[in-house]
Order: C-alpha cells, then structure tokens, then sequence
C-alpha cells in the first residue's frame, strides 16, 4: 500500500513537471500571441475611427472600406475575443439584430445606402478603443486561448448556405478567411512547439487541417466553399484541439463560453 | 364525440393550421449577392409545425434498418449533386417527413409556392429544358398505392422514378443499388394519415353531413355529355382514389390520377399547381365537361372532398422531441453500420445526423443574439451538449476510417449515453428560450427580417 502511495506520488510529480514545462512553453506563446492580438484590435479600432470619420463627411464608399477595414481586424482576433471577453462580443458583434455594433452598421451603409450611422459608430469606437486599453494587461492564459481557438474552429465549420453573418455586405468568406488566420497564428503561436515535444504526428494533423480550412476558403466566391468538406475539416480540426489539450496539460476545451 | 364532430375539428384545425402558417409567412433568409440558393428562396424550415409522418411498419412494429436507412439518405443533400450539396437541399426539403412543402418556393424554378421545375436551369443544367414548366410537389404519403410515378406517371417503377429524381433531376452521383433500395423502402412504409371518415371500398362511413352524403353520389353520377366518364371512374373510390391511369383532362396533355386521400393538406392541386383548394377544383371541371353543377352541387362536391381528403393529426408541432427521435432512428443505422466497418454508411449517417445537430443548435440562440433574453446559461448548455454530440460522432467517422473499430464502438456507447438522458434533459430546460417557442421563434425572425429589409431589394 505504501509503495502505491509513493508511486502515485511519483507519477503525479512527474505529471506536475510535464505540465510546468508545458505551462511555461505555452505562457510563453501566449505573451507572443499579445502583439497579434493588439495590433488586430488596433487595426479593428483604426477602421472604426475612419469609419466615424467617412460617415461624418457623408462618404458612403469611403465608409464601407473602413467598415471592411475594422471587421477584418474584429474578426482576427475571434479567438481571443470568443474566448475572454463574450459580454463585449454581444456589445460588437450582435447578430441578426440590427441594433448595435457591426451589423448595425452593415445594414445602414451597405443595405440603406445611408451613411446616418454615428451613433452606432460611436458606440463601436468606444467599445474597441476600451477593449484595446486593456489589452496590454489582461492575463492571457492559454486555456482561455485554446477554448477560443476550439470554439471559432467549430464556428467555421457552419454553413453559409444561406449567406452568412455577414450577407448584406457580402463579406461573409472575408470573415471566415480572417477567423482562419487567427486560428492559423494562435496555434502556431502558442500551441505547436509544446505539442510536438510529445506529439509530433498531432502537432502535424493539426497544421495540416488547419492548411486544408486556409484552402477550401481561398476560392474566390462564397458558394464555392466546399461545404461538406469545410464541415468536416473543421470538425476533425476540434476533435485534434480537444486531444492536444490533455497532452498539453489543459482542460479539454469546452465549444461554448461559460460551458464549463 | 362524434366523427363528423371530429371531421369538423381535424378540418379546422388543418385550416388553423394553414392559417398559421401563411400568417407568419416568413422567408427563409437566403439573401446577399452571396448565396447558392436564389435570393428569396422559401424553404419553410423555420416552420414551428410540421406534417406528421405515419409508418405503416410502426402499425404493428418497428421500422427496419432498411426504411431508416432509406430515411437517411432521403434527407441527406450529399445523396443529390453539387448545387444541392451546397444549397443544403435533400429530398426532405420538398418532401418534408414524406409530405409536400406547400410553401416551398425558388425564384426561376417555382411559378408559385408548392411547385418545382423539375428540368429547370439550376440543379442539373444539362436538363434544363429551356422550358418554364414547374410541377406540383407532391406528397408521397401512400405512394407504394399510387403508381404510376412522376406528374405524367411516365415511371411504372417507383425506383426508375426516384433514380431519376437523383441523377438527372438533381445530378446526383450514381447511387448505389443498396442506397436505392433503402429509399424505396422508405417512400413505400410512408402511409396515409389515417380518416375515420372513409370505409370499406372508400365509401363515407360514420356519421356524415348531408352535404357530404349528397357529394359522394354526384361523384359517381355520370357526366351528362358523356355517361362513360364520372368522377369516381379516374378516382376509384375502392383503389385510394386513383385508376393508375394518366388522362387528359384538357390540363395540357396527360397526367395521371392523383389520390385523393389526405388531399386536403396537398395544395395546391393539379399537375402545374394551378389551383389553391377544392372549389376552383370542382369549377374547372364543372366548365370543362358542362357538368352544369347548382352551387349546392358544387358545394357539396367540395365537402365530400373535404371529407375524403381529411386526416387524423396532419401536423405536429416541431421540438427538440421530434428531432431527437428522428436522430435515435439514424443513429440504429449507424450503430450497425460501425459494426459491420461500412465507411460509407457511416460518413453518410455522420453527415446526415450531424448536419440535424448543428440545424437543432440553431434553435438554441447564442448570447450573440439580442432578440432573445434570458435563459443564457441553459441555452449555453444546451448548444454545447449539442456540439460534443456532433464531435462524437465526427470522432466516430475518424476511428472508422483508421479502422480503429474498438474506439468508435466506444465513442458510440459514449453517443447513445448522451442521447438517452444527458441531452434531452438539458434541451427540454432550455426549451422556453429556444426558437421552439413561438414568442422567440418570432421575436429572432423579426431581427433577422430587420436586417434584410434595410436593403434597397425586395424580398
């Protein structure tokens, strides 16, 4: 009894070591995935001031390419902001309501044709510009960063059939095509060098079907978007994630916030 | 109570029930410059009731591995071609749970709401006809009594039929042998809703109106210009109401005899769809064979009709239930299928099931959506038992494919675990907030039509 005791205890050492020398690998990437993050928020933040800008000048092409301008940025950064901050994601990216954030002002500028948006605009400046103040100091834990990753790769996987979040601006592949570079970065960032010290041919499944989404989103044209195989690839892509986080020392990521 | 007093209400209640549904007559939001249906497209999946589904193997039994198969790849878009896939249509969206989509409509390929142009420009190109000639969906309740097959019964086989709905109607890949089999079995274990009101041989039974009474003998009353022909002689009464004949009845050319059984929930009626219910029925061929009809003569034409066309329950509210029931069915295919290592059944089945998941998770709104308040943590709950569901079955197909036969024995267990208890507990608490319930079905529409309404385009 007592030698299982001091196994155990070995084993759980041993165990503990294993996810303190992850931990530190992926506290690591996680400081190296800041700079991203900060400068998608920026990019997001710098459109949605132009857009304020163009608006106010009652330039509608102009607006719309500061809208495209911000979205992009918004989108990049998904895996953080679906992952850390999901009462400013209902703040920003409220959907199908035509109420607030970016969808609000999609269907003004690109469904109405008006550029009678500043309220909206106002709100989104304000709303970015206090999530970019804080990023500087928010504690990036790489659980948090993996559950968004999870999340946002299952969300890809939907069905835009039906044209997307995005639709009235016709940008919805814009979206997906960001949301996968944001994946693409945050695992290469923070995950893949800790992964493939104990799981090379993970480590490769998870860079190959993160390359297969990167290729069924390059064709030009939404509805050529293979749908079943974007479907299945993001899914083989979660259920890769899920495996890696027990190796990684991580909680198995759960698909929605708060789930846990 | 009595039948004719239960008649009376099944007919309201089928009218309540239309009533309802044109009431909130909500197109499907395909929209955008985007989409690979056309803009406007109706596909009605946002309908809170569907039509109920009745099996004749239930009667007595259970379905076969056979007809859920069949079920399966009936509602798959992969068994149809590319734009299909793509779009997300099956056989099960004009045919929903075996019936017809009355409010199906496709700009370019539907000259009204229940049709189809079958050799029309979209699906298959290489059909098109360059003719705009829709059809009328029909329901296929019964439809193992009904042949010939095809709008002008040019199929004696139920099998050539559905093999050219596949591949030339929709340029589906060749199925299989096996995969057409299992969708003939289905079609055929899909019987009529059951009317108390019809007898032996067809002939009203019960306790009928003397409208009702009065309608079925001017239905086999000779035509006055010409006693070879009555109403009763294309609709044998005794046969369901069919002669498995084709005949032109100055419509635009040869068509065969549709049933007239459950007819009711089958508008809009005639081969093209031309006409919404019975009484533009019965004076077109009033007109067309001067039957000189009194308009008591026709009103009670339209009852017995009304009376021989009625069904027991002909829609059932959609849930969480509903669907569930319908995964546990697929998923005996699938358990079957990891047995027997059949990679294909078990993509199939994988793509089929897990597509219904995601659909159903829909139904759970995100905290993205703002039209919907309250309920978060259950609604959280409820999608994310949805999703693990979905990657347990990926994780099936995945450990099929290596061969890893053990693990997805497991990770089935693990499935059918879930479905037993886990999930239908955590939808059913979730459920007030869903888009089951008829308040925030309608609230999330509105936002969503709020959206597509601020482009300049109509919808």
């Amino acid at each position: 009894m007592y030698k299982m005791r001091v196994a155990t205890c070995l084993l759980l050492a041993a165990l503990a070591g294993v996810r303190d020398a992850h931990a530190g690998a992926l506290e690591d990437g996680a400081e190296r995935y800041r700079p991203y993050l900060i400068e998608s928020v920026a990019s997001a933040l710098a459109g949605a001031r132009a857009l304020q800008e163009r608006a106010a000048a009652s330039d509608l092409p102009g607006a719309k390419k500061a809208w495209l301008s911000a979205r992009a940025g918004w989108e990049r950064s998904e895996v953080f902001t679906a992952g850390f901050v999901p009462e400013l994601d209902v703040q920003i990216d409220a959907w199908p309501n035509a109420d607030s954030g970016f969808h609000a002002i999609e269907a003004r500028l690109f469904g109405a044709g008006s550029t009678d948006v500043a309220a909206d605009v106002a709100g989104l400046v304000q709303h970015l510009n206090d999530l970019h103040g804080k990023l500087k100091d928010i504690k990036l834990t790489p659980q948090g960063l993996l559950d968004g990753t999870v999340r946002l790769t299952y969300e890809v996987g939907e069905s835009k059939a039906d044209g997307g979040e995005s639709r009235i601006s016709g940008t919805s592949l814009d979206d997906m095509r960001n949301n996968i570079a944001g994946i693409d970065f945050a695992y290469h960032t923070i995950f893949s060098a800790a992964l493939n010290t104990v799981d090379g041919k993970l480590d490769e499944m998870v860079s190959n079907r993160i390359e297969q989404l990167e290729a069924i989103v390059a064709t030009p044209y939404l509805p050529h978007v293979d749908i079943a195989d974007l479907r299945r690839t993001s899914e083989e892509l979660v259920v890769a994630l899920q495996g890696a986080s027990a190796k990684l020392g991580l909680q198995r990521p759960t698909l929605e916030a708060q789930a846990r | 109570m009595t039948s004719l007093h239960l008649r009376r209400g099944a007919l309201f209640s089928g009218l309540a029930v239309l009533v309802l549904l044109l009431g909130q007559a909500v197109a499907f939001p395909v929209d955008g410059d985007k989409t690979v249906l056309p803009v406007s497209t109706e596909l009605n999946e946002d309908a809170l009731d569907k039509p109920r589904e009745v099996f004749q193997s239930e009667r007595t039994g259970r379905k076969s591995y056979l007809v859920n198969l069949g079920d399966l790849a009936f509602n798959s878009p992969g068994l149809l071609g590319p734009v299909a896939r793509q779009g997300g249509v099956s056989c099960g969206t004009c045919h929903v749970n075996g019936a017809n989509n009355s409010k199906f409509f496709m700009p370019k390929m539907s000259s009204r709401p229940g049709t189809f142009d079958t050799t029309g420009p979209l699906f298959n190109p290489k059909a098109n006809n360059l003719a705009f000639d829709p059809v009328r969906i029909p329901s296929l309740r019964g439809a193992r009594y009904l042949a010939p097959y095809g709008a002008d019964g040019r199929f004696a086989s139920l099998r050539d039929f559905v093999h050219n709905v596949i591949t030339n109607e929709f340029a589906g890949p060749e199925p299989s042998p096996a995969t057409l089999d299992a969708i003939v079995a289905y079609i055929q274990d899909i019987d009529f809703l059951p009317n108390p009101s019809l007898g032996p041989a067809g002939r009203l039974a019960g306790k009928i109106s003397e409208a009702e009474r009065r309608g079925e003998a001017l239905f086999s009353k000779p035509f006055p210009h010409d006693p070879s022909l009555s109403c009763s002689g294309c609709h044998v009464p005794s046969s369901g109401f069919v002669d498995h004949q084709q005949h032109d009845i100055g419509s635009g050319g040869l068509f065969k005899t549709p049933t007239l059984r459950n007819a009711d929930f089958n508008a809009p009626y005639f081969h093209d769809g031309r006409f919404d219910d019975f009484n533009q029925v019965v004076d077109y061929f009033d007109r067309t064979f001067q039957l000189g009809l009194s308009t008591q003569d026709k009103g009670d034409l339209v009852a017995y009709l009304t009376a021989v066309g009625d069904g027991t329950q002909p829609y059932e509210r959609d849930g969480a239930g509903a669907t569930l029931k319908e995964i546990n069915d697929f998923s005996s295919v699938l358990a079957i299928a990891v047995t027997a290592g059949d990679k294909d059944t078990v993509a199939l089945a994988v793509d089929t099931i897990g597509r219904e998941l995601r659909e159903l998770t829909e139904q759970y709104p995100d905290r993205k959506n703002t039209s919907v308040s309250g309920g978060e943590e259950h609604r959280v709950l409820a999608r994310n038992s949805l999703k693990e569901l979905v990657l347990t079955l990926r994780r099936i197909e995945m450990a099929v494919g290596a061969g890893r036969t053990s693990d997805a024995t497991t990770e089935l267990r693990n499935f059918r675990y879930l479905m037993a208890a886990a999930v239908p507990a955590l939808l059913a608490s979730a459920e007030p907030w869903s888009l089951f319930n008829q308040d925030v079905h309608d609230q999330h529409y509105a936002a969503l039509r709020q959206v597509m309404q601020s482009k300049h385009v109509s919808h």
